[in-house]
């Protein structure tokens, strides 16, 4: 048996144990968004347009990860929405910088990778670049709504006559964990995830400013920002999105049965 | 107490400078190891020089751009040199230069050669945005999180100056120890040294290093199969090692985290209701950590997957099937994955635990379940 079917088997196991049904679930919503990245590379190697598919898999994604992994339905529509949101913003961005960066493709480093392998594939590895800095950086964005969503509303349930200003303000408190969560997590991952990539630097005896001039790290430290930026827009608008979606669904409650019913 | 305006002001003063760095970083000629020049060309002729397809079935093009080049810096200050740069448009390793861009060049017999585009100003102005949004929505306490992200990469950079020293020798232990270092400062800085973020530290510990033992151990029970070591990229030392190291390592925040979510809560909850029994003690770590495993894991295999897209395609579009490419590309991504979501997973349990065992006091009046 391979490694990773044992440690997947394992992985299983466990998740069924610890979480119970919700368990299940996030172990599905993991397994099929790893599938879809396979299923994303397959359709690009395809020729099909590489910004259509990041369009219709950005939402796809949002909804395996946030649908499936969390057992709250106000908390999933809310940080679904807020997410959504949130990488559109941040793809406009990413489009910028990274016309600017011009640092797509496999850098000099790649050399052996790319022996044996056709170097004019024909396709745009510009676009590709696009595509993985918004797939890297949705899994911090969707993580960092689905915290604030359901912070906010535990925050709502224990005490119910908040009012929308002091929901607000206790977001910004309830952001600021968040964000030093999320933070974390993308450093030590990245740093995990190119480890490798910095000792070549360091063995192969790059400068300081040759390193901050290549290529592979340049791209590596911008999907970084990418990530702590979605971050950062994520903890207002998600609380924004949640403190409206109460204060409309209490007037509902107030008014008659039936609007209400529409409300949701 | 800090207003609205006033953050989004500190905010805005914050980006202008940061976007000035930006500039003066953009004309920065000096410190380079490569003379710095700029391409003079308004429009740059750009002519199709075949079309061309490989025995994959590969269609593409190559080009050739005719650009004029006005060196800046060194020995061949403010001269204009004339020459070709070859490109295929899927840009996957060469490179188009646009107008009136800033390059690094080198100079040799007369003849200029490109070596790259300037990228270091895109960088500064990044961080300028990133750093003042971080003002503008947290406002002063964005110093705690960008100190504690300023020492995670001093250390980091310690951590390789190290390996190298020792080239790689007992890389396992020494990623071991990074980690309980790394753990403890990173916390220290949020939390402050005291109980609570004690407990978060030993259960972090745990988390990462039971996790990663009984992973070891299911690794080498399978023999390591299917298990391409060889084929992580830009390998320096002993493939296998850097594996294990990029494994401790990544998932050491997502643990961090994780364990500092359940802890402070279970504290205020212990704080806020000291008769809490053992068992709904328990019960709410759980649910915490049902709730947040599944986000968390996803967040990790995205960043270490998604990483191995380029190559991916670059697999499939040379007609490999999808088990050669997923074996050779994204099965190493795959088992880090794997690999951290058990560490989070049992994350659970030991927060939990150690919240139960060392924060929670006895309680008086034998009124224990």
């Amino acid at each position: 048996m391979s490694s990773l079917g044992a440690l997947i088997i394992v992985l299983a196991i466990l998740m069924t144990i610890i979480g119970g049904e919700t368990g299940i679930r996030s172990f599905f919503s993991v397994l099929i968004n790893s599938l879809l990245l396979v299923l994303v590379a397959m359709l690009i190697s395809w020729g099909l347009s590489i910004p259509i598919i990041t369009a219709i898999f950005v939402p796809l994604k949002l909804v395996t990860i946030i649908f499936l992994g969390t057992h709250d339905y106000t908390v999933a529509k809310n940080s679904f929405y807020a997410s959504l949101i949130v990488l559109a913003l941040v793809s406009v961005l990413i489009l910028g910088i990274q016309y600017l960066a011009q640092a797509a493709g496999l850098g000099p480093e790649a050399g052996e990778i790319l022996l044996g392998h056709s170097q004019m594939p024909g396709i745009s590895y510009g676009q590709i670049a696009v595509t993985v800095a918004i797939f890297s950086a949705l899994g911090a964005v969707a993580e960092a709504a689905v915290s604030m969503s359901s912070g906010i509303l535990e925050l709502k349930k224990a005490k119910p006559d908040i009012t929308e200003e002091q929901l607000m303000k206790s977001g910004a408190a309830i952001g600021y964990d968040v964000l030093g969560t999320a933070m974390n997590t993308i450093i030590y991952g990245m740093f995990g995830s190119f480890l490798s990539l910095f000792l070549w630097y360091y063995r192969l005896h790059y400068s300081f400013s040759e390193v901050i001039n290549d290529k592979l790290f340049v791209n590596e430290a911008l999907i970084i920002m990418y990530s702590l930026l979605g971050v950062l827009l994520t903890v207002p608008l998600a609380t924004f999105l949640l403190a409206k979606g109460m204060s409309r669904q209490s007037e509902a409650k107030n008014g008659n049965e039936k609007t209400r019913d529409q409300e949701l | 107490m800090e207003t609205k305006k006033q953050r989004f002001l500190a905010a805005l003063v914050l980006l202008a400078l940061g976007l000035g760095l930006a500039a003066l970083t953009y004309f920065k000629t000096t410190g380079y190891k490569n003379p710095v020049a700029v391409i003079t060309d308004t429009k740059i002729k750009d002519r199709l020089l075949k079309k061309e397809t490989d025995i994959y079935g590969n269609k593409d093009e190559e080009r050739r751009q005719y650009l004029h080049v006005q060196v800046l810096t060194g020995k061949y200050k403010g001269q204009t040199f004339e020459t070709v740069n070859t490109y295929y448009p899927s840009q996957l390793v060469t490179q188009k230069y646009r107008a009136g861009e800033r390059v690094f060049v080198t100079v040799t017999d007369g003849s200029l050669a490109l070596v790259s585009p300037k990228r270091d100003w895109i960088l500064v102005m990044t961080l300028a945005i990133t750093l003042s949004l971080m003002v503008a929505v947290v406002g002063r306490r964005s110093w705690h999180l960008i100190v504690s992200m300023a020492i995670s990469w001093i250390l980091f950079y310690c951590l390789i100056l190290w390996d190298v020293a020792v080239n790689g020798a007992g890389i396992i232990w020494m990623f071991s120890l990074a980690d309980i270092v790394f753990s403890f400062f990173s916390l220290a800085i949020v939390q402050g040294v005291n109980k609570k973020m004690l407990v978060t530290w030993l259960a972090t510990l745990l988390g990462v290093f039971v996790s990663f033992a009984l992973c070891y151990a299911v690794i080498k029970l399978t023999g390591e199969t299917y298990l391409n070591y060889e084929m992580g990229d830009y390998a320096t030392q002993d493939t296998r090692g850097i594996f294990m190291a990029q494994a401790l390592l990544g998932v050491l925040g997502a643990v961090m985290d994780e364990a500092t979510d359940i802890v402070s809560s279970l504290y205020e909850l212990i704080q806020h209701k000291p008769e809490i029994t053992v068992k709904e003690l328990l019960a709410s770590g759980r649910t915490m950590g049902q709730e947040i495993m599944g986000p968390l894991i996803n967040v990790l295999v995205l960043i270490f997957i998604s990483e191995a897209l380029p190559e991916t395609i670059l697999y499939f579009r040379d007609n490999n099937t999808i088990a050669t490419t997923f074996n050779f590309t994204m099965s190493l991504g795959a088992t880090q994955s794997a690999v951290s979501a058990i560490g989070i997973v049992l994350t659970i349990v030991f927060a939990s635990l150690c919240s139960l065992l060392f924060l929670k006091k006895p309680q008086k009046g034998g009124k224990q379940e």
